[in-house]
């Protein structure tokens, strides 16, 4: 099971995957939002996404969980 | 036995090695980018195309047994050293759909120089609006790299019917003449070939440089012969007129004046007269040979190489989607020999890198933005908030300043890197000193001697897009290239739109009324932003000089280096340099 974190503090701006996607690593699976910037975040493995913590919107802060992949 | 190495070898022939592959996400993910920037280049292509085909087809030229103005490049310019540059400049959008030269830097006989000919096509090479000044961009560069200035002269003076907007003025079509006289005065040799009816303007265009190569048909002369009317007293021209001016036409049989009987034969202006026109573009090559250039070998400090990675990969890294942060030490990675970089103070002011990296073997300087955010700086927002990539803070501004100083001392031509949205702003910026930072760094870059050139790899925004060496730079920009992605704007269209109309908003909210017509203004200001900003725009306008493709931008930097270093007015002998020293500590 790997946890994917918000590399910065933001908003959530769009999540790319839903819970049972199968996904390869580098795959796109959320974009952050801050001071006008995309910051997308990318998995880190290949796997199935498990557990999406946030919802688009939701602020974030650096160090946040955002999904799990198992 | 004898030995011989490039100097400062413990510095300069192996530096640190930057960049790393893509993966394969990477590339899967960059698809939809590369079409975004095959879309740009297409674009451009038709523009060029557009302007190459201007005038009269090249057809009727050759029918002639003629050449055009390109076909004589072909012919001059070195195989695959041509860099074009201005292609698609027309500032006054003429009716002609160009200013009527074509120019660039290219090789000649293996020398460097800086190139521009009249297009033969456009109303046999006229003076037309917005030709002054791509002229004075063309001799301001060669003034600034200190290489020769090659003229192909074919001009055949004031398009008449649009004589206002090239005959008067302090940039008008008569300033050249005064920059061939300064490139003289400087030691900066001009090689004209002549071709063609040249009066008036075209004869100060043709007596006005070096050395003087004329076509056997050529002419140049104070003014021509096809004024067969003089003053009309009656202040229009009626029915009599007109009769007069026809039987005058008709019976017309003086020659042009100034042909080579006068110019070779009496006068001796002509160095050199050839029956071919392909034969003037020989005398110039042999006048190139004659050209001072030192040997590479003088200034190099390792043998060439080329960067570790392809150049293709740059349109996979460089986003289209403004918004989206990249490595920009991966796109360094593409430019510079054998992918290395000595960085200058990369923990000190670090949304921006600076340092010293190898093309052709010649030591250059490169200073560019990185990108993405930065937490826990600026270290005077005490966590305020954080700094963003493309911005400058005062750390960046502050090893920007100092690293300029010292390539000027060392005599290290600076390759700038843009893509940025400006400068830090607020009260804490201001505390912080940022507005007289960067104009400190306009200051330094102002008080060395160096030539720089400048791209603007994506946003080039706010007064950040002068301070980083801009065409604005007069004295030191070489020139400036764009992209298929760049985009230049005083701000993005959509703060611009913020700006301009949110009390406009407020005041109709608060006597409810609907927003929609202030909302369909703002939004056509954002569209217009867009449309003006977007790299053939650029290129019309003169924002830049040029847009180059990304595997491109390589070529040109190393036309810039071996300009730079062919013939440079300082040097700086490399073992005494300091800022590999500082670098190393």
């Amino acid at each position: 099971m790997a946890e994917l974190t918000s590399p910065i503090a933001g908003k959530v701006w769009k999540i790319m995957v839903a819970v049972g996607d199968k996904v390869e690593m580098d795959d796109e699976l959320i974009i952050l939002e801050a001071l006008k910037m995309e910051t997308p975040v990318y998995s880190e493995e290949s796997g199935t996404v498990s557990a999406i913590m946030i919802k688009e919107g939701d602020p974030i802060n650096e160090g946040d969980i955002l999904i799990s992949i198992g | 036995m004898s030995r011989k190495q490039t100097p400062l070898r413990p510095y300069f022939e192996k530096m640190p090695a930057i960049g790393k592959e893509l993966s394969e996400g990477e590339i899967r993910r960059s698809r939809e980018n590369v079409d975004l920037v095959r879309e740009q280049e297409e674009i451009l292509a038709r523009e060029a195309d557009r302007v190459k085909n201007a005038g009269i087809p090249a057809k009727k030229i050759h029918e002639r047994g003629g050449m055009t103005i390109y076909d004589r490049l072909d012919y001059l310019v070195d195989k695959g050293s041509w860099c074009p540059l201005h292609s698609l400049y027309n500032p006054r959008d003429n009716e002609e759909g160009c200013t009527g030269v074509v120019n660039g830097i290219g090789k000649i006989e293996g020398k460097w120089a800086v190139i521009i000919g009249f297009d033969n096509k456009v109303m046999a090479g006229a003076w037309i609006a917005g030709q002054a000044e791509n002229i004075l961009m063309v001799t301001d560069m060669a003034k600034r790299l200190n290489v020769p200035l090659v003229w192909l002269t074919n001009c055949s003076g004031v398009k008449l019917m649009e004589q206002e907007t090239v005959y008067a003025g302090r940039r008008s079509s008569g300033a050249p003449f005064y920059r061939h006289a300064d490139l003289n005065h400087l030691g900066i040799p001009i090689l004209n070939g002549i071709y063609g009816t040249n009066p008036a303007g075209g004869g100060y265009q043709g007596i006005s440089p070096t050395i003087l190569l004329a076509h056997e048909g050529a002419n140049i002369a104070v003014g021509g012969a096809g004024i067969v009317g003089g003053m009309n007293p009656k202040g229009h021209i009626d029915a009599e007129a007109a009769r007069a001016l026809i039987e005058g036409t008709r019976n017309f049989k003086a020659k042009d004046p100034g042909r080579v009987e006068t110019h070779f034969d009496q006068t001796a202006y002509f160095r050199e007269v050839h029956d071919t026109e392909q034969g003037v573009l020989d005398g110039i090559k042999d006048y190139m040979r004659m050209m001072p250039a030192y040997e590479p070998t003088m200034f190099r400090v390792a043998a060439p190489a080329p960067p570790r990675f392809p150049a293709e990969d740059l349109n996979m890294i460089l986003p289209a989607n403004q918004k989206r942060p990249y490595d920009a030490v991966q796109i360094l990675a593409r430019l510079t020999d054998n992918s290395e970089f000595m960085e200058y103070r990369p923990d000190y002011g670090r949304e921006v890198f600076a340092g010293i990296a190898k093309i052709d073997g010649f030591p250059v300087a490169f200073i560019g933005n990185r990108q993405g955010v930065f937490p826990g700086y600026p270290e005077y927002a005490n966590g305020a908030y954080p700094a963003v990539g493309g911005k400058h803070y005062r750390q960046g501004l502050i090893k920007q300043g100092e690293f300029v100083t010292l390539c000027g001392r060392d005599n290290l031509p600076i390759v700038w890197l843009q893509d940025t949205t400006g400068i830090d702003v607020g009260d804490l910026a201001e505390e912080a000193e940022l507005l007289a930072l960067g104009q400190s760094l306009v200051y330094s870059i102002e008080q060395t001697e160096l030539s720089m050139m400048c791209v603007v790899l994506r946003k080039g925004t706010a007064a950040a897009h002068y301070i980083m060496c801009g065409p604005q730079a007069n004295n030191n920009n070489a020139f400036t290239l764009g992209t298929p992605l760049t985009e230049i704007y005083v701000m993005h269209g959509e703060t611009a739109a913020a700006a301009s109309y949110a009390r406009r908003l407020v005041k109709e909210d608060e006597a409810g009324n609907d927003l929609t017509p202030v909302l369909d203004k703002m939004n056509q200001m954002i569209q217009d932003y867009q449309d003006k900003s977007r790299p053939a725009y650029c290129a019309k306008t003169g924002f830049v000089d040029e847009i180059v493709s990304l595997p491109d931008l390589r070529r040109y930097i190393q036309a810039f280096t071996g300009a730079n270093y062919q013939n440079p007015r300082s040097i700086t002998p490399v073992h005494q340099m300091l800022l590999p020293r500082i670098i190393r500590g």
